[in-house]
């Protein structure tokens, strides 16, 4: 059952993600990629698939059956949760006995598997992330509680030895932590919280040699996850968790991650339950230190008070009906739901979460591009639309030093593009900007730098990860956000045309020659 | 302290450690989860390093810390026991978070320090949370650590033997330390295990 090694392995282990697709072009896989593509174009599952998979299995056209419209049902955790378990493991039987992975190893099996779970959720994603208004609340509630906590919260109050303190390492930890947002599938999101638990392991392991103490264990381990986790305040952090806990396959969700996972659960439930007494501190000073640490958030997001917030936001929505593309927009109100993958830069500096405002309107950028890539998606030319961007699918080592002149156009290119265009929206990133002691172009640049860096697949991120928590992901299998975005669209684009089955659009979008 | 000192780890009774993380579990193989509860500082994770070291797999893939440790345990009657070693934190403020790492643990060890009374009572505590909240047929014992120490001895050994009785419970005294009954310690655990027919 366990297959060849620890669990922590497997969700770690080099997902041969390629390798999954190509096998799935092979032809002797239709019938997989007509079962897998049925649940992509309607991106819903029916409740029984289970039995319908095997018809479509055994080459039964089982269209009308086979899948009832997602959207028109009301999202249900616990049934989709059951629904996509239930998937997974039917299908990964499937596996076992069809070509064109019957005969493979226990490993490739896994990676087929992990392929399939990773390919599914990620089409899935939007659907059931954060689907149900509790879910939504709860983030916003979590969120804004670290928010004030990790105003003043010290080491000292979860019981954090001297001799452990670091906090300028623990940057790094929280640094895994807030990646978890960049990613859809929930093994990437399971490995940003396994790299957090990593890095703090290793550091704490560091510190007892340095201070000759016994090897550390849980009695260190969990206050500094408690106090990464505060200060890292990944946005929908609850939601990240019910979904990994829902939409992992349970039976890789198991011994060394799922102790770990476990781990950042409790984190969790400390947090919601975080007073005075759990930080040994008298109840009202307590009190006094969340009232103030919310005035002073409030009192820096906007001028008077939190009716100002709102007022603001109504302004921004009359500007643009687009701001409320994503589902989970009416939450918005409050500095929750913040960015993925652009919340990572803003979060870098723990000064800058202080900051209500900036958060706020970068929020709306998202929203926009959330609305741009749904569009994108529908798009009959979307290849024309990316040869724009000669390296968009490069790879760092395809680059040249003539190279580095042109990038270096485009990328400006980009950052002119973006800082115009989130001016026109009425998002002006002057007031982030102001907060956070960085000349302008550099911060708004720095978002984009980094996706297409992440694109270009030679970020700094990766490096820092092979850096600090080595194996645990390679930079291949572990794309940035974008780069799953991107693969994603081109996916579906290609996944219609029965030649080119799942192929990603690797082979499809060669690099153009330079011609901005 | 302690728990680092380099003596081998005693092998007593027959039985081996092996390192052996890719077996399949079935009736002769499985795996068990293996809580640790205790106060802070009575030795939980220095006795699961004893344990795991000497026997450590350097191609072993547990590589993120010592709070989570597996080691497989031969017994004589050609059963494998696989152990997943889940730490808790003992302090005070984190006693409300242990059921969710007790939840589905075939086994619990309870630790207290021989030279700490308090250490014993939070001991006490975790029996009674076990005995209410735990799976019924969870495999318990009582660990009194710190055996080295027995001229600050405070927790005398015939009244924590009487209370694991009254409470169905293994009892031993180790010393991390020294290694002094660490193996005798699982290897009973392991022995107690209802053995599922497969798993």
């Amino acid at each position: 059952m366990e297959g060849g090694g620890d669990s922590f392995g497997s969700s770690t282990a080099p997902l041969a993600w390629h390798d999954f697709l190509e096998r799935m072009r092979q032809p002797s896989a239709a019938e997989f990629v007509k079962s897998i593509k049925r649940i992509n174009i309607f991106s819903c599952l029916g409740p029984d698939y289970g039995s319908d998979l095997s018809i479509a299995l055994s080459g039964t056209d089982t269209k009308s059956s086979f899948i009832v419209t997602f959207s028109n049902r009301a999202p249900d955790p616990e049934k989709d949760s059951t629904a996509v378990q239930e998937f997974l493991e039917n299908m990964e039987g499937a596996f076992r006995a069809h070509t064109p992975w019957a005969g493979s190893s226990e490993e490739e099996l896994e990676s087929a598997g992990e392929g399939l779970e990773k390919y599914v959720m990620t089409k899935l994603f939007n659907r059931v992330f954060a689907s149900v208004p509790e879910d939504v609340k709860s983030d916003e509630e979590l969120f804004e509680k670290m928010s004030l906590l990790q105003q003043f919260i010290r080491p000292e109050n979860l019981d954090i030895k001297p001799e452990y303190q670091n906090e300028t390492s623990w940057l790094l930890a929280q640094k895994e932590l807030q990646k978890i947002n960049m990613y859809k599938a929930p093994r990437d999101k399971l490995s940003c919280i396994l790299n957090c638990c990593k890095v703090i392991n290793n550091l704490l392991l560091n510190a007892s040699i340095v201070s000759n103490d016994n090897p550390p264990g849980a009695d260190e381990f969990l206050p500094v996850l408690i106090y990464v986790t505060i200060k890292a305040n990944p946005p929908q952090l609850h939601s990240n968790l019910l979904y990994i806990q829902r939409y992992r396959r349970q039976t890789r969700l198991v011994s060394e991650a799922q102790y770990f996972f476990t781990n950042i659960l409790s984190a969790e439930s400390f947090i919601w339950n975080i007073d005075g007494e759990s930080l040994s501190m008298n109840e009202l000073d307590f009190q006094r230190k969340m009232d103030s640490a919310r005035e002073r958030l409030l009192g820096l997001s906007t001028d008077s008070e939190n009716q100002d917030n709102q007022a603001n936001l109504d302004v921004q929505d009359r500007k643009s009906e687009n701001l409320k593309a994503n589902r989970n927009s009416d939450a918005s109100l409050s500095m929750k739901d913040h960015v993925q993958g652009s919340g990572q830069d803003m979060r870098r500096d723990s000064d800058v979460i202080v900051d209500g405002k900036p958060v706020e309107r970068v929020q709306s950028i998202s929203d926009i591009e959330k609305k741009g890539a749904a569009e994108l998606l529908s798009d009959d030319e979307l290849n024309k639309k990316f040869q724009e961007y000669p390296f968009l699918f490069a790879r760092a080592g395809d680059l040249t030093i003539a190279d580095v002149e042109s990038l270096l156009n485009s990328y400006k290119q980009l950052v002119l593009r973006y800082v115009a265009l989130a001016q026109g929206m009425g998002v002006s990133p002057e007031t982030t900007l102001a907060q956070s002691r960085q000349p302008p172009s550099d911060i708004i640049g720095s978002e984009e730098h980094e996706n297409v860096n992440s694109v270009v697949n030679d970020n700094e991120n990766s490096q820092g990860i092979s850096k600090t928590s080595d194996d645990v992901i390679s930079e291949n299998d572990h794309p940035e956000a974008l780069d799953i975005e991107t693969s994603e669209k081109m996916t579906e684009k290609t996944a219609v045309d029965p030649n080119d089955g799942l192929e990603v659009s690797k082979d499809e979008a060669p690099r153009q020659p330079e011609n901005a | 302290m302690g728990c680092s000192s380099s003596l081998p780890a005693s092998n007593a009774g027959g039985l081996s450690n092996i390192n052996n993380g890719s077996s399949d579990t079935d009736s002769k193989n499985f795996r068990v989860k293996l809580v640790l509860l205790g106060d802070s500082g009575v030795g939980k994770s220095c006795i699961v390093l004893r344990f795991v070291r000497g026997q450590f797999d350097p191609t072993s893939k547990v590589t993120v810390g010592a709070s989570f440790l597996s080691q497989t345990l031969a017994l004589e009657d050609s059963t494998t026991v696989k152990f997943e070693i889940w730490d808790t934190a003992g302090q005070e403020r984190y006693a409300a978070l242990a059921p969710l790492y007790y939840r589905g643990a075939g086994a619990a060890i309870v630790v207290y320090d021989i030279t700490s009374p308090e250490s014993f009572n939070k001991a006490q505590y975790w029996v009674k949370e076990l005995q209410k909240h735990g799976s019924p047929d969870m495999t318990m014992a009582l660990v009194g650590n710190k055996a080295d120490l027995h001229e600050n001895r405070t927790v005398s050994s015939q009244e924590a033997q009487e209370y694991a009785e009254r409470n169905s419970m293994f009892f031993i005294e180790t010393s991390a330390k020294t290694a002094d009954n660490i193996n005798q310690l699982f290897e009973e655990i392991a022995k107690r295990l209802p053995k599922p027919a497969s798993s």
